[in-house]
């Protein structure tokens, strides 16, 4: 206990120089951490044979490598792109049926994905930008158009926009086909046949009833057959059941509510996933590999005894507070392709309760995590909330980082403390 | 199910009905079994493979000691098989769901009727 006590106290000299700093990232540098994830969770990139490099992901996820753009890496210095003018758009007539193929077009934006435009085919369709459906009425300059989808940030520092044309996303001479159809849409409207068309009138999702009823939620059959995960002994002669007593409610009663959390012993914040797979192997000899079913069902039959009470993650030790400041940098980080940061989706102010697409879009204010890991509907599994993180890394066109990165577990400790106060209910049921 | 249940959880039964009924309420009634619900196997030919596959053939619902429903069912009910169904709750009593399956073992759950 001396020896974390000691590492301790240096961490808070070092965290004191910098006091209040929950604004600017802090002058003590994150640890570093080698990966305890199964191959597919690590964010590896392999070079092929042939020259290609491949992406390692889940099966089924693309395999693209996005190593040409920025990342959520705290090591990864590269700046934001600079904003850039696009010049003058090339000698092309726009073809409005074209512009309409590429504005609807899954494989690039879709731009649908965040305006609304006319016609039954345009579907589902987001709300995160303006209702593009009489743009052509606003009678814009064909150049100061062109701009809007070469690099939105000329006009608009602080736009959820990506910069279509500066990252080579849409070519200019497409960005000529997409003006030469916005400057089609002029009103009036035709009045919507189905509400659910347009975002503004859609419904919201209601949810799929009891989380924790079995016969609902395939999760709560997951995590309690991990009960015997619990109390089997592993190689080294010991299973969890044996000093963790009582019963795992009883001794884990409470314990989840305060993960993520930094943990001394391995200098480093930790969610439940990053513990068990390093104290698991430590004290029973059983790999616990982060994001194996095995390691997933105990952490949520372990997050299950603490169901109804209220999260209570740390946010005022100095240790908690440089994170916080780390999590919340990342949580502003703009990566990938398309430029994005969590909070252009996910804040109230920009894309949160919003569509994107199809889909509603979380707000991190009302907390995010306290219901994870959750069940997937659409994925027919259980996915804790660093999956869900990779998951979103892939269409901002970024390369994930390890599902027990720093980065990761310091990200979910910002989310968490949203969730500060209100009861926890693991596992949840989502889309 | 990804991972799957365990072995040792073979045959337990979930039962869920709504908090308080009322005498003559028609109840729905959610239950649910642990069990793997063996598909068909084929080898490298594509012949199945001869074997008594396990996978639960018959689904029995008593109330009050008198059979209400019965339901057969085959492979081509998922793993851990989920069944819903409704019943009039005309007295207090015992309400028993009964699964069985092709390798005679049965699996019960069981819930108390009681107006209140």
């Amino acid at each position: 206990m001396t020896r974390h006590a000691t590492r301790w106290v240096a961490l808070a000299m070092l965290a004191v120089g910098c006091a209040g700093a929950t604004d600017r990232p802090p002058a003590a540098a994150p640890p570093r951490w080698s990966s305890r994830a199964i191959p597919a969770a690590r964010g590896e990139v392999r070079a092929e044979a042939d020259g290609r490099s491949i992406a390692v992901r889940y099966p089924g996820w693309t395999t693209r490598d996005f190593g040409r753009f920025r990342t959520y890496a705290y090591d990864d210095a590269r700046p934001e792109p600079p904003v850039r003018r696009g010049g003058t758009p090339p000698a092309v007539a726009g073809d409005p049926v074209k512009g309409r193929a590429l504005f609807m077009d899954r494989a690039r934006g879709p731009c649908t994905g965040c305006h609304l435009v006319p016609g039954e085919d345009v579907w589902p369709a987001g709300n995160v930008g303006p209702d593009l459906s009489t743009l052509a009425d606003r009678r814009l300059p064909d150049a100061y158009l062109y701009q809007q989808l070469w690099d939105p940030r000329v006009t608009f520092p602080n736009t959820v926009m990506p910069p279509w044309g500066a990252q080579g996303i849409f070519t200019p001479e497409e960005l000529v086909h997409l003006v030469a159809y916005l400057q089609m849409l002029r009103g009036p409207v035709a009045p919507d046949r189905d509400p659910e068309r347009n975002p503004s009138t859609r419904h919201r999702p209601v949810g799929f009833g009891d989380n924790l009823d079995p016969t609902n939620n395939p999760a709560v059959l997951r995590a309690e057959a991990a009960e015997a995960l619990w109390s089997a002994r592993g190689p080294g002669g010991k299973s969890c059941a044996d000093c963790h007593t009582g019963g795992i409610d009883r001794a884990m009663r409470g314990v989840a509510t305060r993960y993520p959390r930094p943990v001394p012993a391995y200098g480093r914040v930790m969610a439940i996933e990053d513990l068990l797979s390093v104290h698991g192997p430590e004290r029973t000899g059983r790999e616990l590999a982060v994001e194996s079913p095995e390691n997933l069902d105990l952490t949520m039959r372990v997050k299950m005894a603490s169901n109804g009470m209220p999260v209570a993650v740390d946010v005022a030790t100095p240790p908690a507070r440089a994170a916080l400041a780390r999590g919340k940098a990342t949580f502003e980080r703009r990566v990938g392709e398309r430029n994005h940061a969590c909070a252009d989706c996910h804040t109230p102010e920009r894309g949160a309760s919003k569509f994107l697409g199809g889909r509603f879009l979380g707000d991190v204010t009302a907390g995010l995590t306290r219901h994870f890991p959750t069940w997937r509907t659409s994925q027919n599994d259980a996915w804790d909330m660093r999956r869900r993180f990779q998951w979103c890394m892939t269409p901002l066109g970024a390369n994930m980082l390890a599902a027990d990165s720093v980065e990761y577990a310091e990200l979910e400790l910002y989310l968490a403390h949203f969730d500060n106060g209100k009861p926890m209910s693991v596992p949840g049921i989502r889309h | 199910m990804g991972a799957g249940a365990s072995v040792s959880d073979i045959g337990k039964v979930r039962l869920r009905l709504p908090a308080s009924i009322k005498t003559g309420d028609v109840v729905r009634v959610r239950c649910l079994v642990i069990h793997p619900m063996e598909r068909v196997e084929r080898d490298k030919a594509g012949k199945i493979v001869d074997k008594k596959y396990r996978y639960i053939d018959k689904v029995t619902v008593t109330y009050l000691g008198r059979t209400i429903a019965s339901f057969d069912t085959t492979q081509s009910v998922s793993e851990n098989p989920f069944f819903a169904f409704t019943f009039k709750a005309t007295d207090p009593g015992k309400l028993a769901v009964t699964f069985h399956d092709t390798h005679g073992e049965t699996y019960e759950g069981t819930a108390d009727i009681r107006f209140g």
